[in-house]
């Protein structure tokens, strides 16, 4: 895994600022890979093995993303909407998984441990740096049983929803006296009053290559 | 896990914690220890105690009792020269100074450590002068069982420095003292400042090799203080000329003799003026004139803390300001009172 500086400087890039959500989000996935035992999980014999689960939208989230690798896409990061700063660090090979906690008192220590620096956030920036790993986070040994339908891979199964026709991926579907639904339609959701519209236009596509441009 | 039995049938089973008696203004102290087995005779007087009750502990695996924990937390939390007793009272373990010196407390891993719910540890300021015994903190964990993990993980915060506390050993200065200015050089007025500057290093038992006096001319204090480092000494004090006027120019002499690092201005009254230069690794120290009035300086603060090895810059002079504001009582108590005591 490259140094910790070298890290905060690349998540912070791609985050879109150097904060201190960021500083705990490195450190708080670096810690996780080594409880786990994967030293470079973003390279290709490493890649597959790990799971994390982010309960948090926040900068932290995006910092850890961003070290171990893991994306929404391919099924390797999983976000639990629980506004908890934390994140469970799954080895699918050895089966082992821990949870990472950002603790409440490393905000109020960040006075004693960067004294010199006055302004809130700079000094947390600072402070989350300084801290040793045992007082920014406690960690739990956890037990994560994971569906097959949750695992990386290709689509496992396919279903219709009985009442919008929609196509329902990876048993996510709902079933209700019987019928297959959909969770919007069997829940509702985040949207409301959805109509169909035309836009303007409607059929464009990305530009065809010349047939010499090959490159 | 604990278990709640009625005294009365406590009768042969033995005692989970010490069992504390408070006479008001007499007494204070455990009337019964750990283990020790319930008898009829003790009944009575347990009652007059107030319990009517005893715990019954069965310690689960991840359980750990607090005479345990407070082994635990005291190992983590001394650093050098500072011992501890496995031998709780009433859940508390004192740590103690193995050595006199200048005690030293990682504040930050202190605070760090505190803030784990259920363990405590108070300690003496940092920077204070202790004797070989003296009690320099104590530490216990508050319920009378808890979870382990937490009290390793208290454990480890406090172990993130080699200890929360520690003693440094003071060494013995061989110290030159230059007594500026023209007043005192051509006798218009007879000289306190040596012996005050002088008694100050005696109580911390170091050796006044040479004094000198100098007038307010930067280039014979430069020789005076090349002169005292050809000498042999090792920590060299100049009183006087350290103030604003036109004659004061101690600064400039200590700067002409070669000083790597100078840093003026100490945030601490009596003694705003104070200067903290190095000539390689001797401190040079320009004590101002309130050294002659007031008993207690920041020349006080500091000076120990360079005979303990620290290199003291901006920082350390600065931290000085919580605290740093002596009240100029009547009569001085220092060091107990509250001067210097924020840092």
């Amino acid at each position: 895994m490259q140094e910790f500086d070298t890290l905060l400087k690349k998540s912070s890039a791609a985050h879109g600022h150097l904060c201190p959500g960021q500083v705990v989000g490195v450190r708080m996935a670096m810690l996780g890979c080594r409880l786990v035992g994967l030293d470079e999980p973003t390279r290709i014999d490493q890649i597959k093995k790990l799971i994390v689960f982010v309960e948090m939208d926040r900068c932290t989230g995006d910092a850890v993303a961003y070290v171990t690798g893991v994306k929404l896409g391919r099924r390797s990061l999983k976000f639990m909407d629980y506004g908890i700063m934390a994140a469970t660090f799954v080895n699918l090979e050895t089966n082992t998984a821990f949870r990472i906690i950002s603790t409440e008192e490393a905000r109020d220590l960040a006075p004693v441990y960067a004294p010199e620096i006055p302004e809130k956030y700079p000094q947390q920036l600072e402070a989350y740096k300084r801290m040793p790993d045992s007082i920014l986070f406690r960690v739990q040994k956890v037990r994560v049983d994971m569906s097959e339908y949750d695992l990386p891979g290709p689509t496992r199964k396919k279903v219709s929803c009985s009442k919008c026709g929609q196509v329902i991926r990876d048993n996510r579907e709902v079933v209700q006296n019987g019928h297959i639904l959909c969770k919007p339609c069997a829940q509702g959701a985040y949207f409301s009053e959805a109509e169909e519209i035309t836009w303007p236009d409607m059929n464009w596509t990305p530009p065809k290559k010349k047939a010499n441009d090959h490159r | 896990m604990i278990k709640t039995i009625k005294l009365k049938d406590a009768v042969g089973m033995k005692l989970s914690h010490d069992i504390t008696e408070i006479r008001p203004g007499e007494f204070k102290g455990a009337a019964f220890h750990k283990g020790h087995t319930v008898c009829s005779k003790d009944l009575c007087r347990l009652q007059k105690l107030g319990k009517n009750h005893l715990y019954l502990i069965d310690l689960e695996a991840d359980e750990i009792h607090e005479n345990e924990a407070a082994a635990v937390m005291a190992q983590a939390l001394s650093g050098q020269r500072v011992v501890w007793k496995n031998e709780p009272r009433e859940g508390k373990i004192g740590l103690i100074a193995e050595s006199d010196g200048l005690l030293t407390v990682d504040t930050a891993a202190l605070a760090a450590f505190n803030m784990i719910e259920e363990v405590m540890c108070a300690t003496l300021h940092t920077h204070t002068l202790v004797k070989r015994g003296d009690l320099v903190a104590a530490t216990r964990a508050i319920p009378l069982v808890m979870k382990r993990a937490p009290i390793e993980r208290a454990a480890a915060i406090a172990g993130q420095n080699g200890g929360v506390v520690s003693v440094r050993p003071l060494r013995k200065g061989n110290a030159g003292l230059i007594i500026t200015g023209n007043e005192v050089f051509h006798g218009l007025i007879e000289d306190r400042f040596a012996s005050i500057l002088t008694r100050k290093l005696i109580d911390l038992d170091c050796e006044v090799a040479h004094i000198s006096f100098a007038p307010d001319d930067s280039e014979i204090i430069r020789q005076s203080i090349c002169t005292h480092i050809e000498q042999d000494c090792d920590l060299i004090l100049l009183s006087g000329g350290m103030s604003v006027d036109p004659d004061d120019v101690t600064r400039k002499g200590i700067h002409l003799a070669g000083a790597q690092e100078i840093h003026y201005g100490a945030s601490a009254l009596p003694g705003a003026m104070f200067l903290v230069a190095y000539i390689g690794d001797i401190p040079i120290l320009g004590v101002p004139a309130c050294g002659l009035h007031h008993r207690t300086t920041v020349l006080d603060l500091i000076l120990p803390r360079i005979l303990a090895g620290e290199k003291i810059g901006k920082k350390e002079l600065a931290f000085l300001g919580h605290g740093g504001l002596c009240q100029d009582c009547p009569k001085c108590t220092y060091p107990h009172c509250a001067f210097g005591k924020g840092t």
